[in-house]
C-alpha cells in the first residue's frame, strides 16, 4: 500500500532530516579535525605482480618492516604511521590509476613510489597535481630531470648518478672503448645515454649503441653486432632479460674474449650469480647498497639484514630462495624514514603544510643509523637527487664482492646540477 | 492507469542524467572524492565501449582494432601538446582527426570482410600499428609513454578554467561523452540507422533492396572510429599521458566484453557493462590482484544466462511486465462495459 504524506508527517520527516543532516554534518567535521592528530597514512606505490614481481616484494616487505619500527619508536611527530599499498601491476597505465587511488582514496599523504620508470613518469603529473610528495625507488632521470617537478624526490640514485660514479672508475680500469648494449626503454635508454656523455666526456669513444627490444629471446643479433675492438661492454637489462643476456653471451664465447662487462645493479637485482651458473662471473656491477655485509660491515646494516630477514653474503632471503633487490629496496625503508625526518623538522600537521616538507627535504642530510642502514647521504636541494656512497663489485665465486667504494664527495665531481627544481612552484 | 514503456524509460533516462549531474556533490559527501574521478573513467570507457557496439550492435562487425583508434586519439592530444605545443583545442581535434582518419584508412581494407575474417584484420591493423608505436619511442614514448603538462581550457580574462579543477573536468567529460551518446542516438534513430540494422538483420536483403552495403559499412566503422577516437583524447587529458600499451588489443577486447555484457544493440548498454566491470576492478582490485578472474566468470555467465546483455534482460522484463500490466486493464474496462 502506499504511503502518504500529510502536512503533519511532511513536517515530521523534514525535522528528522535535518536532525541527522546535523548529525552527519559535525561527524564530518570530526573526521576533518581528525586527520591532523590521527594516523598519517604513507602510500606504497608497489609493482607487487608483472615484470617486477621479484623487486616488488623486497619494496613491499621493506616498507612494512619500516612501518612496524617506525611505530615502535612512536611514529611520526607522536602519530602512528599506517601504509596503504597499491599493486601498479608494472604497468605505467595501471600505475597512474592507482596513484590516484592512493592519494584520493586511501588519503596518502605521502608516496613511496615505483621502480618502474614508466610508472614514475604517467604518476608524476598526477602526484604534482595532487599536490603530493612522490619518492622514486627507479633510475630513470627524467623524474628528477628534465620531467621532475617540486614534489618528485629520490634518496637514491638515478642513471645520472651512476654514470657519474661508475664509470670513471671503469673507464679508468677497464678501458676506453665502449659499447652499450641495451633494453629498449626509458631506464635502458637512459643508463646508455648518461654513461656514453660521461665516457666521452673524458676522452674516450662509445663504438656502438645497441638498442634491444624488451621482448627479445634471441640476442645472437645483437651480440654479433658488438666492434671487435670493444674494450668494455655495458649491458643494461633487467630480470629475466639480463639472465638471457648473460647465459647467451658466455654461450657465445664472450666471458672468454678481452671484453670486460661493467653492469648497473638493476642487471643482477634479486638474481644470485649462483643462480645462473657463472654466466655472470667475471662481471662487474654498480651497486649503492652492496650485497656482502663485510663491505659496510655495521651494526645498521646487520640489523637491516636480520630485519628484512636476508643473509649477510647474497641477500637471499632466510626462509625461501628470494634474493633481495638490495640496491633498491632499501629506499622503499629509507624513504619512510627520510619522511619522518622531514615532517618532524618542518612540524607538518596536515596536507596544507606540504611545502614546508618540501623545503625541509630540499637539502636535507640523513645520518648512517638503523633507519638509513645505506648510510649517510643527502638529498640534493636543485634536483632533489640522492647523494649517496656507491660501491663497484665483481661477481667472484658467485659472490658479489666490492672493489671500490666511491664516496658520495668523489660522485658529485661528475654530477654537477643540471635542473633547479627548488625554484618551481609547490 | 499503467505509465507506458516510453514513459518509464524517459523518467529512468532523466533520474540517470540528473544522478550524474550530481555526481561531484553527491560522492564526495557519501562516499569519497576519489570516485569522482573513477566516474569520470567510467564515462570515457562507456563511449569506447559504445564505438564497439556502433559496429556490432547496429552493423554485425566484431572489431577487436577500437584500441587503435583510442590510441590515436591518445597520442594525437599528447604529441600535439608535448611535441608541437598545440593548446588544448587544437590538441582535441587533432587527436579526434588522427584516429578518423585511421579508421577511415583501416575500414577500405576491413569492411569488404566479415564475420571472422573481420575480427582477424582489425586485429592485425591494430597490432600494426601497436608495434610500430612501441618502436617509434622517440615519437610516442614507447611503453613508457608520453606525459604533458595540461594547457587550460578556456581563459577569459583572468578566469581559467583547465582539468586541473576535478569538478570541471567531470563535467568537461560528462558534457563530451553525453553529446557523443546523443549524436548515436539520432544516428540510430535516422535512416542511416534503419540501413545499418538493415545490414546487421540481413546483408543479402540490404543490398537487394538498393542499399550500399559497403559504403554503409565504411561510415559506420569510420563513425566509431571517431567516438573510440574522442574517448582516446578525453583520456589522454584524464591521465596527461599516452601511451602505446592502449594500443594493444586487449584493450579492443575488455571494450567488446563491457559492450555485450551491457548488451550489444541497445544505446546504454555499453554504460552498463562497463560501470559494472570498473566498480568490481575499483572494488576488488585494492584486495585481490587476481579481480579479472571474476570479470571472466561474469562475462561467461551473463553470455550464457542473458544472452541480449543486462540492458536486454531489462527491456525483455520491462517489455513482460507492460504487457501484465495492460491485459488486466483491458480486462476490467471490458466488463464495466453495459
Amino acid at each position: 500500500m502506499a504511503r502518504k504524506f500529510s502536512r503533519r508527517s511532511f513536517l515530521h520527516n523534514a525535522l528528522a532530516g535535518g536532525a541527522a543532516a546535523g548529525t552527519a554534518n559535525l561527524t564530518i567535521m570530526k573526521d576533518l579535525y581528525a586527520q591532523s592528530s590521527g594516523p598519517i597514512v604513507i602510500g606504497h606505490h608497489c609493482e607487487l605482480t608483472g615484470v617486477f614481481a621479484s623487486w616488488g616484494y623486497w619494496h613491499d616487505k621493506s616498507a612494512r618492516v619500516a612501518v612496524d619500527l617506525i611505530n615502535k619508536q612512536g611514529g611520526i611527530a607522536g602519530r602512528k604511521v599506517e601504509l596503504a599499498t597499491e599493486d601498479t601491476e608494472s604497468n605505467p597505465a595501471t600505475g597512474a590509476r592507482k596513484l590516484r587511488n592512493l592519494i584520493q582514496r586511501s588519503n596518502a599523504e605521502f608516496i613511496i613510489g615505483s621502480v618502474h620508470s614508466g610508472i614514475m613518469l604517467s604518476s608524476l603529473p598526477i602526484a604534482t597535481e595532487l599536490k603530493t610528495i612522490y619518492f622514486s625507488t627507479g633510475e630513470s632521470s627524467d623524474v628528477t630531470g628534465s620531467k621532475g617537478t617540486r614534489y618528485s624526490f629520490r634518496t637514491g640514485a638515478d642513471t645520472y648518478s651512476i654514470a657519474a660514479s661508475g664509470v670513471p672508475w671503469a673507464y679508468e680500469n677497464l678501458g676506453k672503448k665502449w659499447t652499450m648494449l641495451f633494453a629498449d626503454y626509458a631506464w635502458g635508454q637512459s643508463t646508455a645515454a648518461e654513461s656514453k656523455l660521461i665516457v666521452e666526456k673524458l676522452g674516450g669513444k662509445v663504438l656502438a649503441s645497441i638498442p634491444v627490444p624488451l621482448d627479445t629471446k634471441d640476442f645472437v643479433p645483437y651480440l654479433a653486432q658488438i666492434p671487435a675492438d670493444t674494450e668494455v661492454l655495458l649491458p643494461a637489462f633487467i630480470g629475466p632479460l639480463a639472465v638471457a643476456f648473460y647465459t647467451q653471451a658466455r654461450s657465445m664465447g664472450f666471458d672468454k674474449k678481452n671484453i670486460k662487462m661493467f653492469s648497473q645493479s638493476p642487471s643482477i637485482e634479486a638474481i644470485s650469480p649462483q643462480d645462473i651458473e657463472g654466466a655472470a662471473e667475471g662481471s662487474y656491477f654498480f651497486e649503492t647498497f652492496p650485497r656482502m655485509l663485510q663491505a659496510k660491515d655495521d651494526a645498521f646494516h646487520r640489523e637491516h639484514n636480520k630485519m628484512v630477514e636476508v643473509d649477510d653474503i647474497h641477500a637471499r632471503e632466510t626462509t625461501s630462495k628470494r634474493v633481495m633487490d638490495k640496491s633498491h629496496s632499501w629506499q622503499a625503508w629509507e624513504d619512510l624514514f627520510a619522511i619522518k625526518q622531514a615532517v618532524e623538522t618542518s612540524g607538518y600537521k596536515d596536507r596544507k603544510d606540504v611545502e614546508g616538507v618540501i623545503q625541509a627535504l630540499e637539502g636535507m642530510q640523513m645520518k648512517n643509523s638503523l633507519g638509513h642502514p645505506q648510510g649517510d647521504k643527502l638529498i640534493r636541494k636543485e634536483d632533489h637527487c640522492g647523494i649517496i656512497d656507491c660501491y663497484i663489485s665483481r661477481v667472484e665465486n658467485g659472490q658479489l664482492v666490492v672493489k671500490k667504494k666511491i664516496p658520495k664527495e668523489e660522485l658529485v665531481k661528475f654530477m654537477p646540477v643540471r635542473f633547479n627544481l627548488s625554484t618551481m612552484p609547490a | 492507469m499503467t505509465m507506458s514503456l516510453m514513459m518509464i524509460r524517459r523518467a529512468m533516462l532523466i533520474a540517470f542524467i540528473a544522478a550524474l549531474i550530481a555526481v561531484p556533490w553527491v560522492v564526495p559527501a557519501l562516499i569519497n572524492k576519489f570516485w569522482v574521478s573513477v566516474i569520470a573513467e567510467i564515462m570515457i570507457w562507456s563511449l569506447f565501449a559504445a564505438s564497439v557496439n556502433l559496429l556490432f550492435g547496429y552493423v554485425g562487425l566484431l572489431s577487436f582494432g577500437q584500441a587503435l583508434y583510442f590510441g590515436f586519439g591518445m597520442y594525437g592530444v599528447a604529441i600535439g601538446i608535448s611535441t608541437f605545443g598545440l593548446s588544448f583545442w587544437p590538441a582535441f581535434g587533432l587527436g579526434i582527426v588522427a584516429s578518423v582518419a585511421i579508421a577511415l584508412v583501416a575500414g577500405i581494407f576491413a569492411v569488404r570482410l566479415t564475420w571472422h575474417y573481420f575480427a582477424i584484420i582489425t586485429v592485425v591493423f591494430s597490432l600494426i600499428f601497436y608495434f610500430f608505436a612501441v618502436s617509434v619511442k622517440s615519437v610516442t614514448g614507447g611503453d613508457d609513454g608520453i606525459n604533458f603538462t595540461l594547457p587550460p581550457t578556456f581563459s577569459f580574462g583572468g578566469y581559467t578554467a583547465s582539468f586541473s579543477n576535478e569538478t570541471f573536468q567531470y563535467f568537461f567529460i560528462f558534457a563530451a561523452v553525453a553529446f557523443c551518446f546523443f549524436l548515436m542516438h539520432r544516428v540510430i534513430q535516422s535512416p542511416l540507422g534503419k540501413a545499418f540494422v538493415a545490414i546487421r538483420d540481413n546483408d543479402t536483403r540490404a543490398e537487394l533492396i538498393g542499399l550500399n552495403v559497403y559504403q554503409l559499412r565504411l561510415i559506420a566503422f569510420v563513425m566509431s572510429g571517431f567516438l573510440a577516437g574522442v574517448s582516446g583524447a578525453l583520456f589522454a587529458f584524464f591521465g596527461r599521458y599516452a601511451s602505446a600499451s592502449y594500443m594493444f588489443y586487449h584493450v579492443s577486447g575488455e571494450a567488446v566484453v563491457w559492450a555485450i555484457v551491457g548488451g550489444a544493440g541497445t544505446l546504454l548498454g555499453p554504460v552498463v557493462g562497463t560501470t559494472l566491470f570498473i566498480v568490481i576492478r575499483e572494488v576488488v582490485s585494492t584486495h585481490w590482484e587476481h579481480h579479472s578472474l571474476i570479470v571472466g566468470v561474469m562475462a561467461i555467465l551473463v553470455v550464457i544466462l542473458a544472452p541480449t546483455g543486462l540492458v536486454g534482460l531489462w527491456n525483455e522484463w520491462l517489455a513482460r511486465w507492460s504487457a501484465r500490466e495492460k491485459v488486466p486493464a483491458t480486462r476490467t474496462s471490458l466488463q464495466s462495459e453495459p
